[in-house]
C-alpha cells in the first residue's frame, strides 16, 4: 500500500480538487486507488459523483476496520472512495480526541483495510493540526499543494516543519512533491513565484497544474477532469504528476523503502 | 561516423613530421610508380585491357568494407588512370591541322588541365575529413572568457534581425561575460530603440567604408572581449552555440578561429525552383559537410563570415577583418594562417539562416564570392609568401581556383558543338583511342567522387550547379585577375515573396543560349549522320559528340529550370517541428496539442479533435522548453483539424520566450542537417533528368505566354511583386 497525503498550509488552494484528480489520473494509469477524505468538510465525494444523500464515512464508522471497509464506495471511474461522513457534534469530539491521543491511528486503520501492496491511498487532509499529524505520520509521500501567490508561498516553511517532524527519518517515507495549482504563466507574479519555489525545493520536486476552466466544469458535472476533458492542459498536468508519483513510489511496496528524492 | 585518429594530435603539434626519412622514401617510390604507370607505352589493345582492368578493380574495391582504406585506394587508382589520360591527351592528341582545330582543340585541353588539377586538389582536400568532436568547457565558469557577439546589419528588416538578437542573448553563457552588439551600418533609429529596449549594445559609425568588414573593424575598436563571435543578421544561433564551440580554444592555445556550418533553413533557389528541397543535398552541403571538414585535417579551414568565433588578440594581430577584398572572411583566415595560428571547423550546426531568395540574388552572391577569391589569388596568393605549410597552400589554392570553373565549364558545354556545327577536329585521335583512354578515367573519377562526396552532393549535380552560374562568375574572376580593385560590393537580399511562378529571362539568357546551341548541334549532327557519304570513322566521331551534346543538354536543362522562379507566397520560412504546446481559449478552456510547424510569426497546431474557431479570434498559446513555458497572444487564421495562428504584437519578454522555445532550441538543426542521403550514379542521373529535361514544359509555356504579352507591348506586365 502506497500512502500519499495531500496537505497544504492554507485553505482554498484546491487541495480536494487536486486529490480527486490525482486519484483519477492514477486510476487512469491502471492502478488500484483508494481516495480517503480526511477532512470534516466531507467534500471529496462530490468529485466522484457520489450521491449527496449517502452520508456514511469513516467518522460514523468509528475505528473498527471492518466498518471502514463497509463505508467504501466504488465510483464510476473505478476509484474506491472513503468519505469522511456526516458528523454530529458528539461524534466530532470523540473523533478528535481519538486522533489527538493515538499518534498512528490513521496508519493502523489503513493497514487493516487489507488493500494490495500496489494500491495507492490518497488522503485529502484537513488543515487542522491533529488531522495533519495523522496524515503525515501515515504518509509514504506527501503532496504539498500551493497556489502561486504570496500568502500560499509564505506557508511553505510551516508545512515543511511538520513534514520534518512527522515524516522525515522514517524508512518508508520517500519525499514530498510540491504542486503549484491554478498556475497561469502569462502572469509575471505566477511566473516569479514558480521560479522561487522551484529554486527552494528543486525543480524536480515540482509539478504544475494550470488554471483551467475544465476543472470547475468537471466538478459541476460531478466527474473528474480525465473523463470530462481528456485533451485539456489540466488533464495533461495531472497525468504528468501521476507519472512522477508512480516513478518515485515504484520501490515502496518492498519492505525496505529508501528515501528518494524526485 | 568513425572518428579520425588525427583528432587526438590536435592542440599539440599537428604536422608531426617525426618520421621524415620513411615519408621521403615512400614519396619517391610513389612518384616513380606513378611515372611508370602514366608514361608506359601500350598498344591500343593493351590500353583497352588496362582500362578495363582498372575499371573492374574500382567496381570491386567500391564494394569492399575496408573502411577508409577503400577511399584512399580508389583515389590512388583514379589519380593514376586520369594522369595517364592527361599525359596521352597532351602528348598524343594535340597535333591539330587547321587554326580552327587549334583554337577549339587547345581550348578543350586547357579546360581539361584545369579539371585535372581541380580533381587532384579535391582528392587532397577530402581524403580524410577530420570530424573534429566538440570539447566540453571547464566546469568552473570563473575561467570562461568574455565574448563579444557582433551582428552586422545594413538594410535588413528588424523582423529578420530581431530573432537573431534575442537568440544571441539567449545563448547559455554567464550573463556578465556575454555582450551582444548590433552593428548597424543603416544607422536606423528603429534599430537603436529596439536595442535599448532589449538591452543590447547598438553601434554605428559615421561612414560605410569596406562594408561588412569595415563595420566589424569599427566595432572591434570600441569593444574589448576576449573572443569575437560573428553572426550575419539572419543567422539565428541555438542556446548551445557557445558551449559547443568554445571548448577548443582552451585545448589549443594557438587556435584563432572556430567556424561552424551555415545551415540554411529556407530553400535556396536551386531547391525552391527545381523543387528538390530535401530530395537532393543542397549546394552548400558539400562545402560545410565535406570540404571544410577535409580542410580541417590540413589546418586550412575557412572563416566564412558568420557563425564563427575569432580570438580577438590573433585577429588584431592581422589588423582586424581583412579589407583588401570582397571576401574578407576567407582572406582573414589566410592571414591568420600565415601568422601561424590554427583554424578549426566544427561540423555541428548551431545556427541557421536564410538562403538567397531568388536565382538573380544567388548570382549576385556568387559573383561576389568568385570575385573576392580571385582578388585574394591575385594580391595575396597562397602559393607564395611566408607562413604556410605546403598542404595549407594547396587547400587555399584549391578554394580559390574553384571559382575559376566558369570558363572550363563553358568549354565543356560547347566542345562537342565545335565538331557538330563547325566540323573542327578537337581530338587528333581516333574515336576508339578516345574511348579507351578517356572513358576509364571519367568513370573511375565519378565513382570515386560519388563514394567520397555522394552523401553531400549527388553525382552530376555539381555539373548542374556550375552550369547555372558559370557564365556569371566568368567575368568577375577575369576582371579581378586583371585588376583586383574593379567592381562594387553587393549585399544579398533574403526573404522575399512572389505570388506567381515567373521566369527570370534576364538571368537565364546565357543558359538558354547554351541550351539552344546544344539543340542546334544535335540537329546538325543528326543531319550529318543521315548524309550518304559518311564513313564509319565519321559516324563514330559524330556519335560520340552527339552523346556528349545530349549529356550537356540534360545538364543545361536542369540549370535552366533554376531561372523559373517558383511562387513563394509566404514571406516567412516555416520549419516542420513537433513541439509541445497548449491552446488557451478565451473561455478558460485549454487544449493540449503540438506544433506541426512554426515560423518567426506564427505556427500551426495539431489538435486531436477538430475545432472551429472564428477567424481572427484571439487565443493564447503556450510553448515549452524544459520547465519553461511562454504564453503568447495569437490570432486564429485557420481552424479545423489543425489551427493556424499568427502571433500578436509581443512584449519583449514574450518575444524572448518565443525565440527560446522555437528557433534557439539546442537540437533544432542537428537532426535535419546532413541526413544520410545515399548517392548512386544512375539514380542521380535520373534525378537530373527528372527535374531538368523531362520538366521543360513549364518553361516553354512561360516563354510562349511572356512573348505573347511583350508582343502586345503592355508595359504594365510586372509579374514580380516584392513586398
Amino acid at each position: 500500500m502506497k500512502i500519499i497525503s495531500v496537505v497544504s498550509g492554507k485553505g482554498g488552494v484546491g487541495k480536494t480538487t487536486i486529490s480527486a484528480n490525482l486519484c483519477a489520473a492514477l486510476r487512469n494509469k491502471g492502478h488500484e486507488v483508494l481516495a480517503l477524505d480526511f477532512d470534516p468538510q466531507n467534500s471529496l465525494r462530490f468529485h466522484f459523483g457520489i450521491n449527496p444523500s449517502d452520508e456514511g464515512g469513516i467518522v460514523s464508522s468509528g475505528f473498527q476496520s471492518s466498518r471502514w471497509k463497509e463505508s467504501i464506495i466504488k465510483s464510476n471511474d473505478g476509484c474506491l472512495v472513503l468519505p469522511f461522513g456526516k458528523i454530529t457534534e458528539s461524534e466530532r469530539s470523540n473523533f478528535e480526541q481519538a486522533i489527538a491521543t493515538q499518534a498512528n491511528l490513521l496508519k493502523e486503520q489503513l493497514h487493516s483495510l487489507g488493500l494490495s501492496p500496489e494500491a495507492y491511498v490518497v488522503i485529502d487532509t484537513s488543515g487542522q493540526l491533529p488531522f495533519l499529524k495523522q496524515a503525515l505520520s501515515a504518509a509514504n509521500l506527501t503532496i504539498v499543494v500551493n497556489i502561486a501567490d504570496a500568502a500560499s508561498y509564505a506557508t511553505i516553511p510551516m508545512i515543511n516543519g511538520a513534514i520534518g517532524q512527522y515524516c522525515e527519518g522514517r524508512s518508508d517515507y520517500v519525499g514530498s512533491l510540491y504542486i503549484l495549482n491554478q498556475i497561469d504563466r502569462s502572469r509575471q507574479l505566477n511566473e516569479d513565484i514558480a521560479d522561487i519555489v522551484s529554486m527552494q525545493v528543486g525543480a524536480e520536486n515540482i509539478a504544475l497544474v494550470h488554471q483551467d476552466q475544465s476543472i470547475q466544469e468537471a466538478l459541476a458535472c460531478r466527474t473528474n477532469i480525465h473523463a470530462y476533458d481528456p485533451n485539456c492542459r489540466a488533464t495533461q498536468d495531472f497525468s504528468d504528476a501521476a507519472s512522477k508519483i508512480t516513478e518515485v513510489m515504484s520501490g515502496i511496496s518492498q519492505s525496505s523503502a529508501k528515501r528518494n528524492s524526485f | 561516423m568513425n572518428s579520425n585518429p588525427n583528432v587526438n594530435k590536435l592542440g599539440g603539434n599537428i604536422s608531426g613530421r617525426n618520421n621524415w626519412p620513411l615519408n621521403l622514401l615512400l614519396g619517391i617510390t610513389a612518384i616513380l610508380a606513378t611515372y611508370l604507370v602514366v608514361t608506359a607505352s601500350l598498344t591500343q589493345t593493351e590500353q583497352m585491357i588496362f582500362g578495363l582492368f582498372a575499371f573492374v578493380s574500382i567496381l570491386v574495391i567500391n564494394k569492399q568494407s575496408w573502411g577508409h582504406t577503400r577511399i584512399v585506394v580508389m583515389i590512388v587508382i583514379s589519380i593514376m588512370i586520369t594522369s595517364r589520360y592527361m599525359y596521352w591527351r597532351i602528348t598524343s592528341t594535340t597535333d591539330f591541322d587547321t587554326p580552327l582545330d587549334v583554337f577549339f582543340g587547345w581550348g578543350l585541353v586547357l579546360a581539361e588541365i584545369y579539371t585535372y588539377f581541380a580533381l587532384l586538389l579535391g582528392y587532397l582536400q577530402t581524403i580524410m575529413p577530420l570530424k573534429r568532436p566538440s570539447v566540453a568547457m571547464s566546469l568552473d565558469q570563473k575561467d570562461w572568457p568574455i565574448i563579444d557577439v557582433m551582428i552586422p546589419t545594413y538594410n535588413e528588416s528588424l523582423s529578420v534581425v530581431r530573432t537573431t538578437i534575442l537568440a544571441a542573448k539567449s545563448m547559455d553563457w554567464p550573463a556578465d561575460k556575454l555582450r551582444v552588439h548590433l552593428l548597424d551600418d543603416g544607422r536606423r533609429e528603429e534599430f537603436r530603440d529596439y536595442c535599448n529596449k532589449v538591452d543590447v549594445n547598438y553601434l554605428t559609425r559615421d561612414n560605410n567604408r569596406h562594408n561588412k568588414a569595415g563595420n566589424l573593424n569599427a566595432a572591434l575598436q570600441v569593444t574589448n572581449g576576449d573572443y569575437v563571435l560573428i553572426f550575419d543578421c539572419d543567422h539565428i544561433p541555438t542556446r548551445s552555440f557557445l558551449q559547443i564551440s568554445m571548448g577548443w580554444f582552451s585545448k589549443d592555445p594557438k587556435l584563432a578561429l572556430v567556424q561552424t556550418p551555415h545551415y540554411l533553413y529556407s530553400p535556396d533557389p536551386f531547391e525552391k525552383n527545381l523543387k528538390i528541397h530535401n530530395k537532393v543535398p543542397n549546394e552548400g552541403m558539400l562545402f560545410y559537410g565535406l570540404v571544410q571538414d577535409g580542410n580541417d585535417l590540413w589546418n586550412a579551414s575557412f572563416f566564412c563570415g558568420s557563425c564563427a568565433i575569432l580570438e580577438r588578440k590573433a585577429l588584431m594581430e592581422v589588423g582586424g577583418i581583412a579589407i583588401e577584398t570582397v571576401t574578407e572572411d576567407a582572406h582573414t583566415a589566410l592571414k591568420l594562417s600565415r601568422k601561424g595560428y590554427n583554424l578549426a571547423y566544427l561540423a555541428i550546426p548551431q545556427a541557421a539562416g536564410l538562403a538567397t531568395e531568388s536565382f538573380s540574388g544567388h548570382i549576385i552572391q556568387r559573383r561576389r564570392w568568385a570575385r573576392g577569391m580571385a582578388q585574394i589569388f591575385r594580391i595575396d596568393n597562397p602559393l607564395l609568401g611566408r607562413g604556410l605549410g605546403i598542404f595549407q597552400r594547396l587547400c587555399y589554392t584549391n578554394a580559390m581556383l574553384h571559382f575559376f570553373y566558369g570558363l572550363p565549364r563553358l568549354v565543356f558545354l560547347t566542345a562537342p558543338l565545335a565538331y557538330l556545327i563547325f566540323g573542327a577536329e578537337i581530338f587528333s585521335a581516333s574515336v576508339f583511342e578516345v574511348i579507351i583512354y578517356a572513358i576509364p578515367s571519367i568513370f573511375i573519377a565519378n565513382i570515386t567522387n560519388s563514394l567520397i562526396q555522394g552523401r553531400f552532393r549527388h553525382s552530376f549535380w555539381n555539373e548542374v550547379y556550375e552550369t547555372a552560374l558559370s557564365w556569371y562568375i566568368l567575368f568577375p574572376v577575369l576582371l579581378a585577375m586583371i585588376n583586383p580593385k574593379f567592381g562594387a560590393f553587393n549585399s544579398t537580399a533574403k526573404g522575399g515573396t512572389n505570388k506567381e511562378d515567373y521566369v527570370d529571362w534576364k538571368s537565364s539568357t546565357p543558359i538558354i543560349i547554351l541550351l539552344l546551341l546544344n539543340c542546334t548541334g544535335i540537329v546538325a549532327g543528326v543531319i550529318r549522320l543521315t548524309a550518304d557519304d559518311v564513313s564509319d570513322q565519321i559516324v563514330a566521331t559524330i556519335a560520340i559528340n552527339l552523346v556528349w551534346a545530349v549529356f550537356n543538354l540534360i545538364i543545361i536543362s536542369a540549370a535552366v529550370n533554376t531561372a523559373l522562379e517558383a511562387r513563394q507566397i509566404r514571406k516567412d520560412t516555416r520549419l516542420s517541428r513537433k513541439l509541445p504546446a497548449t491552446i488557451n481559449l478565451p473561455d478558460g478552456k485549454t487544449i493540449v496539442c503540438e506544433t506541426v510547424e512554426f515560423s518567426q510569426n506564427g505556427f500551426e497546431l495539431k489538435i486531436s479533435q477538430p475545432l472551429d474557431l472564428p477567424r481572427d479570434s484571439k487565443i493564447m498559446v503556450s510553448l515549452f522548453r524544459g520547465d519553461k513555458e511562454v504564453v503568447l497572444p495569437c490570432a486564429v487564421k485557420r481552424s479545423g483539424k489543425t489551427i493556424g495562428v499568427l502571433v500578436d504584437e509581443l512584449t519583449t519578454e514574450q518575444q524572448n520566450g518565443f525565440v527560446q522555445t522555437t528557433f534557439s532550441r539546442a537540437d533544432n538543426w542537428i537532426n535535419v542537417w546532413n541526413v544520410d542521403s545515399k548517392d548512386s550514379l544512375l539514380r542521380s542521373f535520373g534525378e537530373v533528368m527528372k527535374y531538368g529535361i523531362l520538366n521543360l514544359a513549364p518553361l516553354f509555356i512561360h516563354a510562349f505566354h511572356d512573348s505573347l504579352l511583350s508582343m502586345r507591348k503592355k508595359n504594365q506586365h510586372k509579374p514580380f511583386t516584392k513586398s
